[in-house]
């Protein structure tokens, strides 16, 4: 019996990630068997509404390049949630990692992050995104609009790493208080001349000096970069303003990376959506409003299935992204994470399943 | 003998949908409410699960002291029945998904038994939840070893039903785990040897775990106590077969509980579905410790109508439940567990031997008939 040969393999025999999660928590440590768990260890207001927290991963964490971003989740009342936030900092020495919420109106879990005291832990996925810096020459232009902000800061902190590398920073809000990292970005331009700064207001009454307060346009753009077919453009912000932007940028500058947060569209019954399966790596449109299970039989895929109606919980599978709604009680599911029995349920939107 | 004719009535196709839209609205109204309090209560049995066994594996090692052997015996015992019970059947029906917490998911919690979750997500939350009490499709009906119900044939091996049924009660644990392997299906010659050796692997997998984990890692650590920690484990995993086995068999094979031909399958309605589980389970009456150590499966009538519902919510539907049934004229099985058990032994006794099927009243209402 080899498997028997060692002790540490004798006490993996007898612990399971659940038991090892459920005692190093009560030890008060993070450490966890296989997810990334961190503490919160300093909270900052950043603006009027947005707060930064400073994050201590636990051994799971896998590191991250600047401008990218992490799932994180945490548990308001009693449910877990999960939602997208940047990293604004680039890697640090002390492995510490800087994430800003912007408390959103009727958010759930920005409200409670945004709560959050130092001790509190949250949980961490993988980073993801392909807005980065190369090591090298390059010339950027960064368009940040409201929270598209957040990738654009740790961005125009890892110029300071990079010295071949320079940008110019745009970042519009609607008023001077809800600008975050305003002073720590004043003082980054001040020792770092290879960084331009504009701030544009859009709703403050008084400017002060280098305030802009102009929407963005062609003529905007002419001032701030004439040489825009030199530049690469990174814009991060709503649809509306990144659509924008990659109207005015692509096809004449260098590169257009353009990352928007919206909601996904709610296709209409009968309509077609795009369904995408993650697990198997296939993607295929079916009509939204009909239950999921038969729409990929009818194409051919056989997921598991057992009792057709709802009740066995065998079909369920996890929504990795997209609306999809419970046809037994009309009610939409569009929450990151959850499970929908695919039995009973039907695609409202384009989604994501992970099957 | 089946007394249950007179207990129930018929209902007509309109009574019937009637019955199930008053059962789905009730269903709404409780899941409606689902939120933090359920949350926080099955993060507390997680807790109660994990000290109850942290003490009881703590005292056994002090095994070679009688009391500390019984008391720590009893704990470990009582942390597995919750740990099966309370927390692994509940959440692995999904009652828990909407948490999201993936340690509490339907689909992959694994629990502290031999049975692998994969094998009985399948025997139970499929087989046995979708067609409860239909003979031929429900494979809890009897096992496949007891013949618990006149209509199931007869035949002389039977016989010892008395002594198999005590035995299979002790490795309870062990019968469900080999339950998804059908090996009736090998011994008749309807799958090959490699099928299921294929279909071992898996469940092996388990039991070595499972043993490993009881019977070698943690008496191993006792050391020179090694003898009493090995006992008290066996006679905790004992105890949590004797107890399971005792509740799931009140659950359907009651006097009152009903099987069902398989033609009740066809065209089968919602209120249909509804009416053929609340006639095939039936409940226990008792304390509330009675419902936590039974995972809630004293309300296995409750349970039977709404599976993904967290079981801490049964109690409070019951009278709604109960109600509902009394308007409609069907029983509402239950009673204490001193006498639904010895039902149970009745019917293990009785159809030992030959037995005839009596009348049973059928679910729906031939048409044309007045109410
Ligand atoms: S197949 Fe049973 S819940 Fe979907």
């Amino acid at each position: 019996m080899n498997s028997l040969s060692s002790p540490a393999r004798l006490l993996g025999a007898a612990v399971s990630a659940p038991v090892f999660d459920f005692w190093s928590r009560q030890f008060g440590s993070i450490q966890a068997w296989d997810r990334c768990l961190a503490r919160v260890v300093a909270r900052q207001q950043e603006s009027a509404n947005a707060v930064s927290l400073t994050l201590q991963p636990n051994r799971r964490f896998g590191g991250f390049e600047p401008g990218q971003h992490v799932n994180l989740t945490a548990e308001v009342e009693g449910v877990r949630v999960t939602r997208s936030y940047s990293f604004t900092q680039p890697p640090r020495a002390d492995g510490l990692l800087r994430l800003t919420i912007k408390q959103v109106e009727g958010g759930k879990l920005s409200t409670a992050l945004c709560a959050l005291r130092p001790g509190a832990v949250v949980e961490l996925g993988e980073a993801y995104g392909e807005m980065n810096l190369p090591q090298g020459p390059g010339r950027y232009l960064f368009l940040a609009a409201g929270s598209g902000i957040t990738p654009l800061m740790s961005l125009s902190l890892a110029l300071e790493q990079n010295p071949q590398a320079e940008a110019t920073l745009v970042y519009w809000a609607q008023q001077r208080a809800e600008l975050c990292y305003a002073e720590e970005l004043r003082q980054l331009a001040a020792r770092l001349p290879r960084l331009r700064l504009h701030f544009v207001l859009t709703r403050e009454p008084l400017r002060l000096a280098g305030e802009l307060a102009r929407r963005l346009d062609a003529g905007l753009l002419e001032t701030l970069a004439p040489d825009l077919d030199a530049l690469q453009v990174y814009a991060c912000g709503p649809r509306g303003f990144v659509d924008q932007a990659r109207l005015l940028a692509q096809g004449r500058a260098l590169r257009f990376h353009g990352e928007a947060f919206t909601p996904p569209a709610l296709a209409p019954g009968g309509g077609s959506v795009r369904v995408t399966l993650r697990a198997s790596g296939r993607s295929l449109d079916v009509p939204s409003g009909v239950p999921l299970l038969a729409a990929l039989e009818a194409q051919g895929l056989r997921p598991e299935s057992g009792c057709r109606m709802g009740l066995c919980n065998t079909c369920a599978c996890r929504l990795v992204e997209g609306v999809g709604q419970n046809l037994n009680n009309g009610e939409t599911i569009s929450e990151p994470g959850s499970e929908l029995r695919i039995c009973t349920s039907a695609a409202r939107s384009d989604l994501t399943l992970d099957l | 003998m089946t007394q249950a004719t007179t207990l129930n009535r018929p209902l007509s196709a309109a009574e019937m949908d009637a019955f199930g839209q008053e059962l789905d609205a009730l269903r709404s109204r409780t899941m409606a409410q689902v939120g933090a309090e359920d949350a926080r209560y099955i993060r507390r049995v997680v807790a109660a699960v994990r000290y109850i066994e942290a003490a009881g594996r703590a005292l056994l090692f002090f095994g070679a002291f009688p009391p500390a052997w019984v008391l720590g015996t009893l704990l470990l015992g009582l942390s597995k029945i919750l740990e099966n019970m309370e927390l692994g059947h509940n959440v692995m029906h999904g009652q828990y998904d909407w948490m999201r917490d993936p340690q509490l998911n339907g689909k992959t919690y694994e629990w502290d038994i031999v049975a692998t979750g994969d094998n009985w997500r399948h025997t139970h939350n499929y087989k046995h939840h979708t067609y409860t009490n239909v003979r031929g499709a429900d494979d809890d009906i009897g096992y496949g070893l007891l013949r618990l119900f006149p209509e199931q044939r007869w035949r002389p091996f039977f016989l010892f039903q008395p002594i198999i049924a005590v035995i299979f009660a002790l490795l309870f644990e062990w019968g469900v785990a080999i339950q998804r392997l059908e090996l009736g299906k090998y011994f008749s010659g309807r799958k090959t040897k490699a099928q299921l050796a294929e279909e071992f692997r898996p469940l092996g997998r388990k039991m070595r775990r499972q043993i490993v984990k009881d019977y070698v890692v943690f008496p191993l650590l006792a050391g020179p106590f090694f003898l009493p920690v090995l006992l008290g484990n066996v006679v905790a995993n004992i105890i949590r077969s004797l107890w399971t086995y005792t509740v799931i068999f009140c659950g359907h094979f009651t006097a009152d509980a009903e099987t069902f031909p398989k033609s009740v399958l066809l065209n089968e309605t919602r209120g249909h579905w509804y009416l053929r589980q609340l006639r095939g389970s039936s409940n226990l009456s008792g304390s509330k410790l009675l419902h936590i150590l039974t995972g809630n499966l004293s309300h296995q009538i409750e349970h039977h109508l709404y599976p993904d519902m967290p079981a801490r919510r049964y109690a409070q539907v019951a009278p709604e439940v109960r109600e509902i049934c009394t308007r409609y004229g069907q029983n509402y099985n239950t009673g204490s567990m001193l006498k639904q058990f010895g039902q149970v032994v009745w019917r293990i006794l009785r159809h030992a031997l030959p037995s005839r099927p009596g009348v049973v009243t059928p679910l729906v209402q031939p048409v044309g008939e007045a109410a």
